[in-house]
């Protein structure tokens, strides 16, 4: 009977302890959220009412934007390649392999561009972000900074927000160029459509307002990455464990973040155009 | 400047780190706060410079509570408190020169020439020379802790807070430490609070000494008074006792509660 009573009893704990985890899963990502949110507006604030750091920002500016154009060259010309073959294939089936262009140029401005480079950003640059403000936490640089009258928020995340959304559009726009490109390599050289049909074609189909959706969008996921890598930097605990732990998760957040606010921006561009 | 802890409480998830700590500083005194690692020696450092903020209780310093200074004035007040870090906490991409003027590059119009003048100042007075232009992975460990002491003093402040300055370094370097916290009293009759388990280094630089036992202030006296203190927590703390009150009470304290809470504070 008491051994019965004891199995029992376990089970209670057992489901006591599901109902714990899963309220600690939800005070956390709402301590996250709520976290970003406030750092974002505090970031803001900071930038409208102090000067510039131009030096800082402009050193991120590159890190960011310049040191990123390889990659973000080679994802995107490969992510046209790619796009245009695999749509003249299904193209062929209706005889219509001269829609290729019109359809690589707007799913790589619309969608493909600004999302790939914020991805590609988002690992290469926020990761770096994240670990590098997460060792400054773990060594009191950021206590130091504070002691010295510094606000870390000026001194280190408004330069990485500013270079940040600046330099994604830019990227962005080199991104949605490239990948053009790489559609026109396939369509010209091995779909056999013409120079002047393609280049024609794409110019036709794009309008402007596919062009500058993607930026807004491209702006706002650089807001994005520099957020919530500064975020997860500052939250960083313990020693080298806690910077990998806020690294992978800087960099998690800030994917699905893009992935989120992507389809909110499809979804609300599609209502009020 | 005079500093005065009052009733000062903080825990961090429910773990009681300061439960009611009350401490005077006089002015140009050098107050010694001793006690075991993780006891939140630390934690209180910060809340006197007001990088933390507590739960409740106040700091004043010359009458002003350090948790009531407004956003605007919080960095004027912070120029005149120097900190030195455990790990000095030097800003690793920044050269020695940009590290120890850090605050008058930031704060002040003066030239570069002039910055680069005191920032020599400085660095002579705490014994180096010549490393202006290395950046701190360059440095040995004493010779960190020695330009975080310097950058603590570029912008001349009142009071100075070391935390564990001689901890992770040899002896002789460990006393060359402990005589720059003598002279920097003597000299500039600045206020310093001292927090360390080194009690060589406690008793020569400190005017006072107090233990931070179990959230609180458990004593505090001149050296000779401590050396000579009947209590019996302050008694195992100083002769490095493993057994004793500390550890026995710690030791009941783990059966009854269990041990399987570990939170770990900075």
């Amino acid at each position: 009977m008491a051994k019965v009573s004891l199995t029992y009893l376990r089970k209670i704990a057992d489901i006591q302890k599901w109902f714990g985890k899963l309220g600690r899963y939800t005070v956390e990502l709402f301590e996250g959220s709520g976290g970003i949110s406030i750092l974002f507006w505090r970031t803001l604030a900071t930038a409208m009412s102090t000067r510039l750091r131009w030096r800082a920002t402009l050193e991120q500016a590159y890190k960011i934007g310049v040191a990123s154009l390889p990659l973000v060259m080679l994802t995107s010309l490969f992510t046209g390649i790619v796009l245009a073959l695999q749509s003249s294939y299904q193209l062929r089936l209706f005889s219509a392999e001269q829609f290729t262009s019109d359809l690589v140029a707007l799913s790589i401005t619309r969608e493909l561009g600004p999302v790939l480079t914020a991805m590609m950003v988002a690992g290469r640059v926020g990761a770096s972000m994240a670990a590098e403000l997460g060792t400054m936490k773990v060594t009191e640089q950021i206590d130091a900074l504070k002691s010295l009258a510094t606000d870390p928020i000026h001194y280190l995340v408004v330069p990485r927000f500013l270079a940040s959304c600046v330099m994604l559009v830019f990227l962005t726009l080199y991104a949605d160029v490239i990948g053009i490109a790489g559609g026109y390599c396939v369509g010209v050289f091995k779909l056999g459509i013409s120079h002047y049909q393609y280049f024609n074609r794409t110019v036709t189909a794009l309008i402007l307002k596919d062009v500058y959706t993607g930026l807004i969008k491209a702006f706002v996921f650089g807001i994005v990455i520099a957020i919530v890598s500064c975020y997860f930097g500052f939250k960083t605990k313990g020693g080298a464990e806690g910077v990998g732990q806020s690294t992978t998760m800087a960099v998690v957040v800030s994917f699905i973040s893009i992935i989120v606010f992507d389809t909110f921006f499809t979804g609300f561009f599609y209502l009020i155009f | 400047m005079m500093i005065e802890i009052c009733d000062l409480h903080k825990s961090f998830g429910g773990k009681r780190v300061l439960s009611g700590v009350n401490l005077k500083i006089e002015t140009g005194e050098t107050m010694v706060i001793i006690g075991r690692s993780g006891c939140g020696k630390s934690v209180l450092m910060k809340h006197v410079m007001g990088i933390m903020k507590p739960d409740s209780g106040k700091i004043l310093i010359d009458g002003v509570n350090v948790f009531d200074v407004d956003d605007d004035e919080i960095n004027h007040f912070r120029m005149q408190i120097g900190m030195l870090f455990q790990g000095a906490a030097l800003f690793d991409s920044l050269t020695v020169r940009e590290n120890v003027g850090f605050s008058l590059y930031e704060h002040t119009h003066l030239p570069s020439e002039e910055i680069g003048r005191r920032v020599k100042e400085k660095l002579r007075l705490v014994g180096l020379s010549g490393i202006e232009d290395l950046m701190p992975a360059e440095l040995s460990g004493g010779m960190k802790k020695r330009v975080g002491l310097a950058r603590a003093i570029c912008t001349e402040p009142k009071i100075i807070l070391y935390d564990e300055p001689t901890t992770g370094l040899d002896p002789i370097m460990a006393d060359a430490i402990n005589d720059l916290i003598l002279r920097m009293q003597k000299r500039l009759q600045i206020t310093s609070i001292v927090v360390t388990h080194d009690m060589t280094s406690a008793y020569k630089v400190g005017t006072r000494i107090a233990l931070l036992y179990d959230g609180k202030i458990v004593g505090a006296g001149t050296p000779d008074e401590i050396r000579k203190t009947e209590n019996p927590v302050i008694r195992q703390f100083i002769t490095g006792s493993a057994q004793g009150p500390i550890t026995s009470e710690e030791a009941s304290h783990r059966y009854l509660v269990g041990n399987h809470d570990n939170h770990h504070e900075s």
